[in-house]
């Protein structure tokens, strides 16, 4: 049976992570440390040396992912490890701090973890739901057969506007150069392709073709019936180009969207990443200086 | 105008020849229809596609003829004007215009891309698809991030702690971090004033503070108890940091917690192997033992020695003063000379400037609106003072000696040389009349202060003994009303007004007999007061009635 990183093994680090929890919370209530609960307590140092030790075990899981000669468990394992202990590790670090906050490196490095923790929350969403809506989205092709087709849709879009009027060439070619597929970060994540604006200046086009031909059409019809009275009214030859040329149009812009949507679903599994990970070194930083100058400052 | 053409025809095995050709005209056309001046037969050039002028300057003007311009040096451009060497892309072919050679007043170099270099430009034209592509790094901010917060965090303020002009620098810069930035959380308020100097505390790095930072400012801090008596690692190995931790609030400082005493005092006579003679305590509300009551005693000298003894329902104290409160107290009140009054507690009892005990009894100003201290009724207004037994002698024998000597006692059974009144002008008294007005002067204080001592005036509150010898005087026993009757608890009056008196002194409105002992013990503690855990009454740990620091010899700083 398939089961997802959350569900690893019967959900064995939920359970792990619920204990780990449970624990911290009944050590909690149960010591008296005869002042305000904190981290310099018995069980402060306890539960910030539990803390400390997962926030650098978590980390290990960035080298783990590379080692695929690696035998400590498995990767799906570690994963799934990875997302429930760093999730009971903000329980673990707000009993440490005795829910004590200042403006001080020892907040900052809390804060940091927050954000290490939750741009995580946001990367087992995209693991969970994006695989899946990728799959449905590229209906068993794959984004370079995609992108073959829309090049070969690009030539013959070319052949046939050729065939009917030189200004409705230059449009199709336009629409080419337009066509972005890929870009910056913020294209990428938008998923905007400029395939639409083709189909509009071609459709515009027609309607100035039309306005010219038949002056007397006082009432806009709409675009495809206006699309259907050009190819109707034109000779034969001409309209069946047109309508061929419309329906490549719009063939092309439904595989544009497909790419620029797979390329979105891409780099949204990525994107948390660029923040998770230079977010954990942060935090490494700041647990590095909050527990050196605890010491320093005895 | 001369067009130079040149066409190069790409070969087999990366041979290339040339193919010239003239063009006359100012205007170059590029295009797919079969008039162009460059003919391209490639489907993404449209029939009129662009056109080059050359301009005077030896320049050229480049100029799309459609909505989807032309690339120029790899950019898309509509009109542009640029020198010899520009590159101009049309679908695959390449127009490359140069500076004319001589005998022609423009060049242009035409060549195709083969298929190679086509896919190998459309891979460098296409755009990034995957995040990767786009410069996006994780390596370098994590470096920037790891790096920079180590420095700012960490290494900066590490160097101001060595470097005490340059911590004082970074204090005062806005935004740079000092050790300050390390502050894990707000200091008790008594350290306030010099929050900002951690070494102040922390001396050493990487060493605990010590007691010797805490001394400089607390060697008179009382100590808690003789280490060298009671050898308790607890208590010898205490060090100020085992229970003052600071940077816990405005009123961290100090613990307030059952633990702080019952760790050691739960078990402490087995603890100290019977050195210590407390009883084991652990909780008030449930194991404390009962009070010890100071009961007002005098030394042969005189001297106030209390008795600590063990509080009971039915222990009786003397105060040295006879007193009967049902009397004072008739809740239907008294007649007084100066009116009726009603008399209450706080008549006599008044909390003294701290609030913690009550004043003493104040004879002048509560009792003696009625008991008037007259020793003659011949002189009704005069009284004697309410002090030592030696001030009322003196008083009353100056008294009766002027008495003596001016004359005019209107008393019959006094000599007669006492009743004469004395006229203007007569002769003075003879030696033998005057002795015998003062032996009848002496005759009279000596019964007056009998009377006094003996009747109605001081025995009525005070405990008199007459003289043993014919030198002595009357005795008046010492009194002690108010004080400190609980010496070991810092029970104060001030905290608890929102009681009244008789809900811990319930008996004092019956009570007819100055022993009565008026002090509530334990049990009337506790009827509001419990231990550290209590869940329906005042939760009470040691704290709110004992001193850490209680030693009365003892001090910290020469322990």
């Amino acid at each position: 049976m398939h089961d997802s990183i959350l569900t690893y093994a019967r959900s064995r680090y939920l359970w792990i992570a619920s204990a780990l929890s449970a624990a911290s919370l009944i050590a909690y209530n149960l010591y008296d440390p005869g002042g305000p609960p904190n981290g310099g307590t018995w069980l402060g140092y306890t539960l910030g040396t539990i803390g400390a030790l997962l926030i650098v075990w978590l980390m290990l899981f960035g080298m783990r992912k590379r080692r695929y000669g690696s035998h400590t468990g498995t990767l799906r394992g570690w994963l799934s490890a990875h997302i429930y202990l760093g999730t009971s590790l903000i329980l673990i670090v707000l009993l440490h701090a005795g829910f004590q906050f200042g403006w001080n490196i020892h907040t900052f490095a809390f804060v940091l973890m927050l954000f290490v923790i939750f741009s995580g929350f946001f990367g087992v969403y995209v693991y969970l739901r994006y695989p899946n809506l990728m799959t449905r989205n590229r209906e068993s092709a794959t984004r370079d057969a995609m992108l073959d087709e829309v090049a070969e849709i690009d030539q013959n879009a070319l052949a046939l506007a050729d065939g009917i009027d030189p200004k409705i060439h230059a449009i199709v070619l336009r629409s080419i150069q337009n066509t972005r597929l890929g870009g910056g970060v913020w294209t990428q994540l938008r998923a905007h392709d400029g395939s639409d604006i083709a189909l509009d200046s071609l459709h515009a086009a027609m309607a100035e073709r039309d306005k010219r031909a038949d002056m007397k059409t006082t009432e806009m019809p709409t675009m495809f019936a206006m699309v259907d009275f050009l190819a109707g009214r034109a000779t034969d030859k001409q309209g069946e180009a047109m309508r061929a040329l419309i329906d490549l149009i719009s063939r092309k812009k439904g595989l544009a969207t497909k790419v620029a949507r797979d390329i979105q679903y891409q780099a949204m599994m990525e994107i948390w990443l660029y923040i998770h990970v230079p977010l954990s070194f942060a935090l490494l930083a700041a647990l590095i200086a909050h527990i050196v100058s605890s010491f320093f400052y005895w | 105008m001369r067009w130079l053409i040149r066409r190069v025809l790409k070969k087999s095995k990366g041979a290339v020849s040339y193919e010239e050709d003239v063009h006359y005209g100012d205007v170059l056309t590029i295009g797919r229809a079969a008039d162009q001046a460059i003919f391209l037969p490639d489907l993404r050039a449209a029939l009129n596609h662009a056109r080059v002028t050359l301009l005077a300057s030896g320049q050229y003007k480049i100029e799309s003829l459609i909505l989807a311009g032309i690339r120029v040096n790899d950019a898309i451009t509509y009109t542009t004007t640029a020198g010899p060497g520009v590159v101009v892309a049309i679908g695959n072919t390449r127009l490359t215009l140069l500076a004319a050679p001589q005998d022609y007043d423009a060049a242009v170099e035409v060549s195709t891309l083969d298929q190679s270099e086509q896919k190998a430009e459309s891979a460098q034209r296409a755009k990034p698809t995957r995040l990767v592509q786009t410069g996006l790094s994780k390596r370098r901010p994590s470096w920037i991030l790891f790096a920079g917060i180590l420095v700012f965090g960490l290494i900066l303020p590490m160097i101001g702690h060595f470097v005490p002009g340059f911590g004082e620098m970074l204090r005062r810069t806005p935004l740079l971090p000092s050790t300050q930035s390390w502050n894990p959380g707000t200091l008790d308020a008594a350290h306030h004033f010099f929050a900002r100097d951690c070494t102040r505390c922390h001396q050493t790095a990487f060493l605990t503070v010590r007691d010797k930072a805490c001394l400089a400012c607390h060697a008179n801090t009382a100590a808690h108890a003789d280490p060298v008596k009671f050898n308790l690692p607890q208590l010898g190995n205490a060090q100020c940091r085992t229970c003052h931790q600071d940077h816990q609030g405005l009123r961290g400082l100090i613990r307030r917690d059952q633990r702080l005493c019952s760790d050691c005092h739960a078990d402490l006579k087995a603890r100290t192997k019977g050195a210590s003679s407390f009883a084991d305590v652990s909780d008030f509300g449930t194991n404390h033992p009962e009070f010890k009551v100071n009961l007002p005693q005098w030394d042969a000298n005189g001297k106030f020695a209390p008795v600590r003894t063990t509080w009971t329902a039915d222990l009786k104290e003397d105060s040295g003063l006879k007193f009967n409160h049902e009397k004072h107290l008739k809740p239907e009140g008294l007649n007084t000379p100066n009116g009726h009054r009603v008399l209450t507690c706080a008549t006599c009892h008044v909390p003294d400037a701290g609030g913690a005990k009550m004043r003493p009894v104040n004879f002048e100003t509560m009792c003696h609106d009625c008991h008037k201290l007259g020793f003659d009724t011949l002189a009704p207004d005069r009284e004697v003072p309410h002090g030592k037994v030696a001030a009322v002698a003196y008083t009353l024998s100056e008294y009766y000696a002027k008495v003596a000597l001016e004359g005019g006692y209107q008393d019959a059974r006094s000599p007669d040389i006492v009743q004469q009144r004395r006229r203007p002008g007569a002769p003075p008294l003879s030696q033998q009349q005057q002795q015998e007005a003062l032996a009848w002067a002496r005759q009279r204080a000596r019964e007056a202060t009998d009377s006094l001592f003996t009747g109605k005036a001081c025995s009525t509150c005070h405990k008199v003994t007459p003289p043993r010898t014919p030198d002595d005087t009357w005795h008046v026993a010492p009194v002690r009303v108010s004080g400190v009757w609980y010496a070991d608890a810092k029970f104060t009056h001030a905290k608890h007004t929102t009681v009244k008196c008789e809900d811990c002194h319930a008996g004092a409105a019956k009570s007819t007999q100055s022993s009565d002992l008026l002090i509530p013990g334990i049990a009337n503690c506790r009827t509001c007061h419990g231990g550290a855990k209590a869940k329906n009454k005042v939760a009470t740990t040691c704290i709110a009635c004992h001193d850490y620091h209680q030693s009365a010899t003892l001090k910290m700083g020469t322990l």
